[in-house]
């Protein structure tokens, strides 16, 4: 089986515990605008590779594992490749490698993969339907899925992109606080992360307009929301 | 308190303000001339008692001072140059020649009315008569063809040992005295009885010195007041003691080697780069031990100590070593209080020299760690490189060293791992050009560079051919010369021969065989070798494989290949380009990165096949120090992509751009290398992005740098097989621009350390050529953790 992928590389405790592998395979459903990897949204593009030497480039890589590290499949949206991924993940899982992935949480099979994974990094961008919709097309289904995330009593880390004029007023932060107040959240933990514009350019280079504009928010948003969280007896963190 | 700790603190640094104000080293030209004036009055000595009299009789007229800040007495200025050295603030790329020229140090002292022209030619034109010149330039003359645009390179070894002083300091050089005179006595051979006596006469050479410092501090005296009357007191009464008697405190010990190490070096003046030596916290501990001295007192001791390596205004390439730290053959780590004295006395001072060094091993405590934090992430400040115990002995052991030697393993200069005062490894003797052998095979012997003809090539009729069989006719060329590199390199260690060196004998097992440490006949020292530095590993693995690729993916461009390495790619910028993007060394990635490692291993074991002048092995050692810019320069374009006269990768790393992935998969693609057969030593450079450490204090940073590097790199293989030397600069290229941009903002008091291949620099003394260097080995996306 093939996998496409545009990017691997390892860094510390970005995404997941420890020293990680991280590979960022090829294609996304969404289109956010301020996506900060827009060479991964066509399906197409990228590079392939079999699975069999995926898995034997992750088997050569144990030794950088340090520190409770491991391999993180993120994206683009990794989910979208699901069988090569099932087939990778259990091999990891066979060889005590620690696995974790990256997801925007919006694929509703995404649970299929959970007996081979140690730890879910879900985004949850907003707590409106309608209003993520709008910026970054069809979102059906993911409330329920972060749901269901949530239900599997898997390690679970729930990113937040804060981004001035779409989710990070202080009522927003409630809003958030109040969809996870009745969800079994004993195994989940927060971040929130300033918009940044890293992106930016790989936008122009791909000859796309970036259209973000006065998305900033201040670190002061990212203690408020914090705070917010902690008053729900949330767990947050900054990784 | 037995010392003033702040006021030897404000001493050093008031002697180091003196040092760097030295604007000329003139010492080591009286002390030759009075050597040759020596030997020329006495043709008629045996040459054996020659170099030891003449010795003697140079340093009863070396000129000698004292400062009034002076602490201890003694100085090795006099046995180096102004400015001689390869990698210095004149150092440019094209001055190189291949060449060695043993009478160019007379160029670098600037006549004056003392120091005229004549007098210096005179010197210069008796040196030019001697047979040790005559001998090596005949050895050049012979290899000119393939050293002039640096095939091979070789050279005569001077320096470049680990002495072993600890005897010579417990008991003094009286007592090894009486053991070599009851030796003279009983033994039979003549040349041996000789050697003998100019051993024991040459010690008196340290004991010339100790004399005459006495002499300066009683002169001293009659002026001094206040508390230096109590300092030169103790001066005086450590210097009628040492080195003739036993040394008993910390304070004697010091002194001692000091006078040791001066006369050795300025028995090799103007050439005693490199000598190190060796774990410094194992020679000192047992005498801070004995007298129970506090750290901070012990710390105050060896800033004093660490002033002396340093040599006038000069800041680079004296490549004197010390070590600290490491284990014992039954793995217990033999780190002590004096280790972390002189951790101390290191920071304290960030003098540029001498060069430091800690042996790392599994059990390395944590403290260890913590201590280091401070010195990688405080800008400027010198950084440690770093050796694997665990790798280095069994490597050791595999090449003949005795077990109960293991831990006494010392580096020479830079990385070359060396036994103290048992092993003659000649480390700088041969330089191997992979990179130029492989552009001779593939332009049928014609430089790229000039178009002359350097060599004769198996003939082939098509470019394709030619191109199936590149690796073939690479590995015979080099089989070729590295015979004819190793005869020249042999050729150069007879011609060093007939300097001799006494005095540094007693301390490398003479006084134990009688034989001199450069003896060509006989083997003076328990071990032997002779090295060799092999440049352009990565370069050669990447255009074979860009080969390969060629000839599976575009075989009908062969011929083009070879006319575009003939143009440097000019008007062949879309075949480059495709060249460049083949897969590269360091990206973690099987075809590629086995290549290297197969290469590394052919070379080596055919280096390692190679005897030398004693019939030992030549060492393979995998480093360029700064090589890899010279000899880069003497290379024409490569299938790599690479463009003529740029660099070679440095060592066994990645050449500059082509590992894009990150450090991760560096190391991993360093993994795939044997590292047990570079018994000769090799090199590797990270750059460290201090962003990747999270840590609030130093301490916790230092433990950071061992999980996130140290641990991983150095002891996650479940074998003997794991990298063993390692040396970084946690900084990024922009912070280096800027302190170039704003010195006076960055580096304050003018001193800005950095690491260039083993050595400290100050950066900001270096070459433009030798800057841009280190900024590009920085190179976030091949060298730099911390995201990819």
């Amino acid at each position: 089986m093939q996998i496409r992928y545009f990017q691997k590389g390892f860094n510390y405790s970005q995404d997941g515990t420890g020293n990680r592998l991280v590979i960022h395979l090829q294609g996304c459903n969404l289109h956010c605008p301020w996506c900060s990897n827009p060479e991964g949204m066509n399906g197409n593009g990228g590079e392939s590779l079999s699975t069999d030497d995926l898995i034997k480039e992750i088997a050569s890589c144990k030794r950088l594992f340090f520190d409770g590290g491991g391999v993180t499949f993120t994206g683009g949206e990794c989910t979208l490749q699901k069988d090569a991924l099932i087939e990778v993940l259990k091999s990891c899982k066979q060889n005590g490698v620690h696995t974790a992935i990256e997801t925007n949480g919006t694929c509703p099979y995404t649970v299929d993969l959970f007996e081979n994974i140690d730890l879910i990094i879900s985004d949850f961008k907003h707590y409106d339907e309608e209003k993520l919709r709008k910026r970054v097309g069809q979102v059906r289904d993911y409330r329920k899925n972060i749901t269901d995330y949530l239900k599997s009593g898997k390690p679970l880390l729930i990113r937040i992109v804060l981004i001035n004029g779409f989710n990070a007023e202080r009522e927003d932060a409630i809003c958030f606080a109040e969809f996870f107040k009745d969800l079994p959240t004993q195994n989940a933990t927060f971040e929130f992360l300033p918009y940044h514009e890293y992106g930016k350019s790989k936008w122009e280079k791909l000859g796309k307009e970036y259209q973000m504009k006065d998305a900033f928010v201040t670190q002061d948003t990212v203690k408020l929301f914090e705070e917010i969280f902690k008053s729900y007896h949330f767990k947050t963190i900054r990784s | 308190m037995r010392y003033d700790c702040n006021k030897l603190d404000e001493q050093a640094r008031l002697l180091f303000k003196e040092e760097r104000a030295l604007t000329r080293l003139d010492g080591w030209f009286i002390l030759r001339e009075n050597i040759l004036a020596y030997e020329e009055e006495h043709k008629n000595t045996p040459k054996e008692l020659l170099s030891a009299e003449a010795l003697c009789y140079a340093l009863e007229r070396l000129p000698l001072s004292l400062s009034d800040n002076a602490v201890f007495a003694g100085t090795q200025r006099d046995a180096f140059a102004q400015s001689y050295a390869l990698i210095n603030p004149n150092f440019k790329l094209s001055t190189f020649n291949g060449y060695c020229d043993p009478t160019a140090v007379f160029n670098d002292i600037e006549p004056n009315e003392e120091f005229t022209a004549e007098r210096i030619d005179g010197v210069r034109k008796q040196t030019e008569k001697s047979d040790y010149v005559r001998a090596l330039k005949e050895v050049y003359a012979n290899a000119e063809t393939d050293t002039k645009e640096v095939a091979y390179f070789i050279e005569q070894v001077t320096g470049h040992l680990i002495p072993d002083f600890r005897k010579a300091i417990a008991y003094g050089l009286n007592a090894l005295q009486a053991e070599m005179e009851e030796k003279i006595k009983s033994e039979t051979d003549e040349k041996k009885k000789l050697n003998l006596q100019a051993f024991s006469i040459s010690l008196n050479g340290a004991k010339i010195l100790a004399r005459r410092y006495i002499e300066l501090a009683k002169a001293q005296k009659e002026t001094a007041t206040g508390e230096r009357i109590q300092e030169l007191n103790r001066l005086i009464s450590t210097l009628e003691k040492v080195p003739a008697f036993g040394a008993e405190t910390l304070f004697e010990a010091i002194q001692s080697f000091m006078l040791l190490w001066s006369v050795m070096c300025l028995e090799q003046a103007p050439n005693p780069f490199a000598f190190s030596v060796g774990n410094a916290d194992r020679i000192f501990e047992p005498y801070r031990a004995k007298e129970n001295l506090s750290r901070e007192e012990s710390a105050a001791l060896f800033k004093h100590f660490l002033l002396f390596f340093n040599v006038g205004s000069r800041s680079w390439a004296i490549s004197q070593n010390i070590l600290i730290g490491g284990k014992d053959n039954d793995g217990n780590d033999l780190t002590n209080l004096t280790s972390f004295a002189l951790l101390d006395a290191y920071y304290a001072m960030n003098f540029p020299q001498p060069i430091l060094s800690v042996k790392l091993h599994k059990n390395t405590p944590d403290c260890m760690y913590e201590e280091l934090g401070r010195f990688f992430f405080t800008p400027g400040c010198l950084t440690p490189s770093l050796f694997n115990d665990d790798t280095v002995f069994p490597i050791l052991k595999n090449n003949g060293v005795d077990k109960n030697d293991l831990p006494d393993y010392s580096v020479a200069g830079c990385q070359e791992p060396l036994i103290m005062g048992k092993d003659n490894g000649n480390t700088t003797n041969s330089w191997l050009n992979l990179a130029k052998i492989l552009e001779l095979v593939l332009n049928d012997g014609k430089s790229l560079i000039t178009g002359e003809k350097l060599t004769d090539c198996k003939p082939y009729t098509t470019a394709k051919e030619l191109l199936s069989t590149v690796r073939e006719r690479f590995y015979a060329k080099a089989e070729e010369y590295i015979d004819r590199m190793c005869n020249a390199a042999n050729g150069a260690s007879v011609a060093v021969s007939h300097l001799k060196v006494p005095f540094l004998s007693c301390f490398m097992g003479g006084i134990e065989t009688g034989v001199d440490t450069r003896d060509v006949q006989s083997q003076g020292t328990k071990y032997n070798g002779s090295g060799c530095l092999i440049h352009g590993l990565s370069v050669v693995a990447d255009a074979f494989i860009a080969i390969d690729k060629l000839l599976e993916e575009r075989p009908e461009d062969s011929e083009r290949l070879l006319s575009a390495l003939q143009k440097d790619f000019e008007g062949e910028e879309e075949l480059q380009k495709y060249l460049l993007s083949r897969p590269k060394y360091g990206n973690n990635i099987a075809i590629v990165d086995d290549e290297v490692a197969k290469i590394a291993k052919k070379i080596s074991i055919a280096v390692r096949q190679r005897k030398n002048y004693l019939g030992n092995p030549f060492r393979p050692d995998w480093s360029s120090p700064t090589t890899h810019l010279t000899y880069g320069y003497w290379v024409g374009a490569t299938p790599d992509g690479r463009k003529a006269r740029t660099m070679l990768g440095y060592g066994v790393d990645p050449l500059f751009g082509t590992a894009e992935n990150g450090l991760g998969f560096r190391i991993l693609s360093m993994f795939k290398l044997d590292f047990l057969e570079f018994n000769g030593g090799y090199a590797s450079h990270l750059g460290l992005d201090p962003k990747y450490f999270k840590g609030e204090t130093l301490e916790e940073k230092g433990l950071e740098f061992k999980n996130k590097i140290m641990k991983p790199l150095f002891f996650s293989s479940e074998n003997d097989n794991a990298p063993f030397y390692l040396y970084v600069n946690v900084t990024t290229p922009e912070i280096l621009r800027k302190v170039l941009a704003n010195p006076k903002k960055y580096a304050p008091s003018g001193v800005y350390i950095m690491r260039i291949h083993g050595t400290f620099v100050n950066f900001l003394d270096l070459s433009p050529d030798v800057q841009e260097d280190i900024i590009k080995r920085l190179d976030l996306s091949s060298t730099t953790c911390g995201g990819y």
